[in-house]
């Protein structure tokens, strides 16, 4: 079978405020499964697909990973911004 | 002091402290922008540290008033211009640089290190502007844990007007965008230092500044020191980071006032 016509994995990189996908957004990357794609930090107004996890969810995302919180927690440190969501959808890229 | 009518003020610092950025539209002579660009397009190839001995007209900008004075506030005195500066040109058609704080990861919680970001040419979204996040600049966070972000929530693209110098604190996550424009993209970044801890307020303090209640009602509105320093979010963070960066800010309040524990 053509690969072109296997449905390819797309990813969607969420992280959102808190670990409840109902919590704003706070970083958004999207990963085409395009030979050369890359990823890119807009030099202008950035238009924010989805304002919570939730919402990409019903948007036909599938949580793949759910946010690591096993690790140390520090009442002082601050570390990483966001709890990080990774979704996927799998579709065929024309 | 030539510098003294420069220098920032209570609200100017808090909000330093908060977002970790302070943009300022150098006054400079006429034509020292043009000139300096134009000594930049020429340029084969990167002198490094030495940028200021290809471009000897770097240090009216590094010494303006507007300059010393801000420095001034945010470092003490007797800050320090560190031998190392380096010309960031972007060449159309390059692409994004991903987000990083510079350095290792030994972040502090005070202000010893600034950045000094100076554009002597007007920066558009399409030329690859240097991208910053606000609010960042505290956070201990590995540069590889950034690989999986693209855009954050509140981040400013410094898209500015020629003569432009950009402060940032050292550890504010920064990046840059693609140059999609057919035009070299110049800026030049130096470094500064502190080189003694204050004793007193090194900008423009006013005590009564801090005599101010909390205002529950403004919160991110504020435009007083005390409520800025207490309710500023430019992430928009959750209640725990946020508590915890507030700790910090008065912290580092603090010492800037010289009381140190």
């Amino acid at each position: 079978m053509d690969a072109q016509c296997q449905p390819r994995q797309r990813l969607l990189y969420l992280h959102a405020r808190t670990p409840s996908v109902f919590s704003e957004i706070l970083g958004y990357t999207l990963i085409e499964p395009v030979k050369g794609f890359e990823i890119e930090i807009s030099g202008g107004e950035f238009e924010w697909p989805y304002g919570t996890v939730h919402d990409a969810v019903v948007d036909g995302w599938q949580i793949v990973q759910f946010p690591h919180l096993q690790s140390p927690f520090s009442d002082t440190e601050l570390d990483v911004v966001g709890y990080e969501f990774i979704l996927q959808k799998m579709e065929v890229i024309p | 002091m030539n510098d003294s009518k420069h220098l920032l003020t209570d609200v100017d610092m808090a909000r330093f402290l908060v977002s970790g950025y302070h943009v300022v539209e150098l006054e400079l002579p006429a034509g020292l922008n043009e000139k300096i660009a134009g000594k930049l397009d020429a340029l084969t190839a990167n002198p490094g540290d030495a940028i200021t001995e290809a471009v000897p007209e770097l240090w009216k900008v590094v010494e303006h008033p507007q300059v010393r004075g801000a420095l001034i506030s945010l470092l003490g005195e007797d800050y320090g211009v560190n031998s190392h500066r380096h010309w960031h040109c972007k060449l159309p058609g390059s692409g994004d640089m991903q987000w990083h704080q510079d350095g290792t990861n030994n972040r502090g919680t005070t202000i010893d290190r600034l950045l000094g970001l100076y554009y002597p040419h007007t920066i558009t979204a399409e030329m690859g502007p240097t991208v910053i996040v606000p609010g960042t600049q505290f956070r201990n966070a590995p540069t590889d844990r950034m690989a999986t972000y693209s855009n954050i929530r509140g981040q400013v693209p410094l898209t500015v007007q020629a003569g432009t110098f950009a402060i940032t604190h050292y550890d504010l996550w920064h990046g840059t965008a693609s140059n999609r424009s057919g035009v070299k993209r110049h800026m030049i970044k130096f470094l500064f230092n502190r080189t003694s801890e204050n004793r007193t307020p090194s900008w423009n303090h006013d005590p009564a500044a801090l005599n101010r209640e909390r205002d529950w009602d403004a919160r991110d509105r504020a435009q007083d020191a005390v409520n800025i320093l207490s309710f500023g979010n430019p992430l928009g963070v959750s209640q725990s980071d946020h508590y915890k960066e507030r700790i910090i800010r008065h912290a580092c309040w603090e010492e800037l006032m010289g009381n140190q524990e």
